[in-house]
């Protein structure tokens, strides 16, 4: 069964497993959240616009382009901006508020680049604009569908090999583990660090110039964006490239499934399995020998009782359960981002190491032994 | 009546003073607040924006209803779509009525103080368990999340294009438009300075030395007792409710309240700049930081005057660079700020004066050694008294 948003979760998907990999990687070697991270996205915005409109060269190409410049504005950040302060000692804190500061610059600089672009180009859309009209069809099914989740196994399949086969992948390793020791190995870790730091901006310009085909994009779409690729990055742990990858696309898969269902509606029987599904988490939560996990869970039963009742008898007693069945309309898609954070949220208070961290087996087990 | 002109270069220099002066003070009781969290207590608040658009939108919203219910107008049932009907027929009536007004906008500063409450109180919780940079990204995300809730959500502040708020200075708009500003600019210093006090008491009292016991070394602070996740949660609190406050303040400036003006950069970023620039844990670095952050703001924007708007449409975009390169420069050159931060004297200094004297009487005053100036955690004070104390002999002497 292909449902109508079948699309949209695999693209989403996918550019947010892009993103989420980038961010890891500048999390693994420098351990500072990068807040300018949604800017490289935007760096690739703006090629792939910039490449259509002007040249008439498609986003497939300027992903490649991209890539370069937004590697390239990466590395200079890390040479010019957190290198220096690393080495001054600077705080985290002192950190994080250098990364603010580099995103606020790119706002100025996207800012006048899409005035430049206005005035000689005589372009009208460049601070908000349309998806591009650039891509194939097959099959009745757009050419990005395809193109983006190949594009992320490829990547994900050659950081794999990268990372386990090759000389220069252990040497990242190693300086991500222990960079006193890697150091003393002879590793040349700063040159570890730039390497990652390349490949993750350009990862996040690949991603945004895939963006454009699928999406209208704009001067602040990197700044919004910064939701999800936090919320990604987390669930997949922060530390792992692979949990990143997973990270991305349970976030990007949600996101669209949850916030197309709250406009269009789940149904009578997506409604009752919604129900239901707050019933398991509620009795989960009761059985917990803790007061304050009993109230809430009793809670949550009474509610989820009253949702499959409702939903089940097709009464509308409250705007809310009817909503669930028949949809809260178009407004609700600008909630959607509600989704992503709750999920950071919940990753943040029960799983803080991420998914990757879990071990399932055991986790099985011990439910079973209960 | 209308304010005096001095025309300098094309720029009206007292409308220019009233913005700035407004512009200034508001910046300033924000920062403060950051630095309350940020700067005594060590937690890295990313999300500032959070409340003081939390505060303004409540309070935005919620001040034009409830003139319109006072005043009986007809709303049709919808005060975002009839709002600019609806709020100019409540500043023809509220003009008249300045008891009103005051009352509308204390009770405004209640709900908004109120609103940054709650939400400092809920995210407290995370800023107990989590770590800074696990605390900075969630802090971010939520608050880029409420901006674009703001978006969406038409009930509320009308989404992008927003709605017009009473004005409760209306009263002098009538005087001229210069005048308004000028009264406006009064109430917010008012504030500033307020807000200024209590963050001196507040640095002063033992609450404010648990704050930084909390910051400085978290488990010799619980081995002393402290219950440190009670202290964030009181400063994140009480932080939040005044940056609620302010954020009312904004909007009753402006005039409205829309989704777009929340951005996280003018209200977490800038905050932050004044705080580093002047120094953190220090709140009179906070007023010169703020001082420097306004002129160099405001200086910049009178590029405007020098370059056609051909080459430069928006002055702010090179206000953003060099901020940006301003920020880096500040944490490599002088990571400290202005004026670093200092222990603060418990009491007053007359107090301190009297102690000083009582104590001169059991032993001699040639103990106090000025040769160990500047040692210690307490050095500073030391030789301030020993000062004060030579001071004292000389003049007793002369006598």
């Amino acid at each position: 069964m292909v449902v109508p948003y079948f699309n949209s979760a695999v693209v989403y998907a996918s550019l947010f497993a892009f993103m989420a990999i980038g961010l890891t990687l500048t999390y693994l070697t420098t351990k500072v959240p990068n807040f300018a991270y949604g800017s490289f996205v935007t760096i690739g915005l703006y090629t792939a616009y910039t490449m259509w409109k002007i040249n008439g060269i498609g986003p497939y190409y300027a992903s490649a382009v991209a890539f370069l410049l937004a590697g390239l504005s990466s590395a200079v950040m890390y040479l010019v901006v957190l290198r220096p302060l690393a080495r001054r000692g600077s705080s985290l804190v002192s950190l994080m508020i250098a990364t603010f500061g580099v995103d606020f610059g790119f706002v100025g600089i996207f800012g006048i680049y899409t005035d430049y672009l206005t005035n000689r180009y005589t372009l009208n859309d460049t601070k908000q604009f349309f998806q591009l009209q650039a891509d194939f069809n097959l099959g009745g099914v757009p050419g990005i569908v395809y193109v983006a989740p190949a594009a992320l196994t490829l990547v994900t399949l050659l950081l794999y090999i990268l990372l386990t086969r090759t000389k220069f992948g252990v040497a990242m390793r190693a300086s991500v583990e222990n960079p006193s020791l890697a150091k003393v190995l002879g590793i040349n870790v700063e040159r570890v660090y730039v390497v990652s730091w390349i490949l993750a901006g350009g990862f996040a310009g690949m991603a945004g110039a895939f963006y454009t085909l699928w999406l209208p994009g704009g001067t602040s779409t990197g700044s919004d964006l910064i939701v999800e690729i936090f919320a990604s990055s987390i669930l997949g742990g922060l530390t792992s490239i692979f949990g990143a990858v997973l990270g991305g696309l349970v976030i990007g898969g949600s996101e669209i499934v949850v916030g197309t269902d709250l406009t269009t509606g789940f149904g009578a029987i997506g409604a009752g399995a919604l129900g239901v599904l707050l019933l398991l988490v509620s009795f989960y939560l009761w059985r917990e020998k803790k007061d304050r996990a009993r109230i809430l869970g009793v809670a949550g039963i009474v509610l989820s009782v009253y949702v499959v009742l409702e939903a089940a008898s097709g009464l509308s007693l409250d705007p809310f359960v009817p909503g669930l069945v028949g949809g809260f309309g178009v407004e609700a898609i600008a909630y959607q981002k509600a989704v992503p954070l709750l999920i950071m949220v919940a990753a943040l208070l029960v799983m803080p190491k991420g998914l990757v961290s879990i071990n399932w087996r055991r986790l099985l087990r011990r439910e079973r032994k209960k | 009546m209308a304010l005096p002109q001095a025309v300098f270069f094309g720029v009206d220099l007292v409308k220019f003073g009233i913005d700035f002066v407004n512009f200034y003070a508001l910046y300033f009781a924000i920062s403060l607040t950051l630095n309350l969290e940020a700067g005594y207590t060590g937690v890295p608040n990313f999300g500032k924006v959070l409340y003081v658009a939390g505060g303004a939108a409540v309070a935005g919203s919620f001040s034009g209803r409830l003139a319109a219910y006072v005043y009986g107008i007809n709303t049709h049932g919808d005060f975002i779509t009839f709002n600019a009907r609806i709020i100019t027929q409540v500043n023809n009536l509220i003009a008249s009525d300045p008891v009103f007004a005051t009352e509308l906008v204390l009770l405004s500063l209640l709900i908004a103080a109120l609103i940054g409450a709650v939400f400092g109180y809920l995210s407290s919780y995370p800023a107990i368990r989590l770590r800074e940079d696990y605390l900075g990204m969630l802090l971010l995300a939520v608050a880029q999340f409420f901006q674009i809730f703001l978006r969406g959500f038409g009930p509320l502040v009308g989404g992008t294009e927003g709605i017009f708020v009473p004005d409760p200075y209306a009263y002098f708009a009538s005087l001229g438009i210069g005048v308004r500003d000028l009264v406006a600019a009064a109430v917010i210093s008012v504030f500033a300075v307020l807000v200024f006090f209590f963050a001196e008491k507040v640095a002063r009292s033992p609450l404010g030395r648990t704050m930084r016991a909390v910051r400085d070394n978290e488990d010799a602070s619980r081995a002393l007792g402290k219950d440190d996740a009670s202290v964030r949660r009181k400063v994140l609190v009480v932080a939040s409710a005044i940056a609620g406050m302010a954020g009312a303040l904004v909007t009753f400036y402006y005039g409205s309240v829309g989704a777009d003006t929340w951005s996280r950069f003018a209200w977490t970023f800038w905050p932050w700049l004044i705080v580093i620039i002047g120094g953190a844990a220090n709140n009179a670095g906070i007023a010169l930081g703020a001082l420097f952050f306004t002129a160099l703001f405001k200086g910049l924007a009178q590029i405007q005057i020098v370059l056609p708007p051909s080459v430069l449409s928006d002055p702010n975009y090179v206000v953003d660079i060099a901020f940006a390169a301003l920020i880096v420069i500040v944490l490599l050159v002088r990571p400290d700020g202005i004026l670093r931060e200092r222990p603060t004297p418990t009491l007053p200094r007359r107090r301190l004066v009297m102690i000083a004297r009582s104590s001169s009487t059991q032993r001699p005053a040639a103990e106090v050694d000025s040769s160990r100036e500047g040692e210690g955690k307490l050095g500073w004070l030391k030789s301030l008294l020993g000062r004060i104390l030579k001071r004292r002999e000389s003049a007793d002497s002369a006598r």
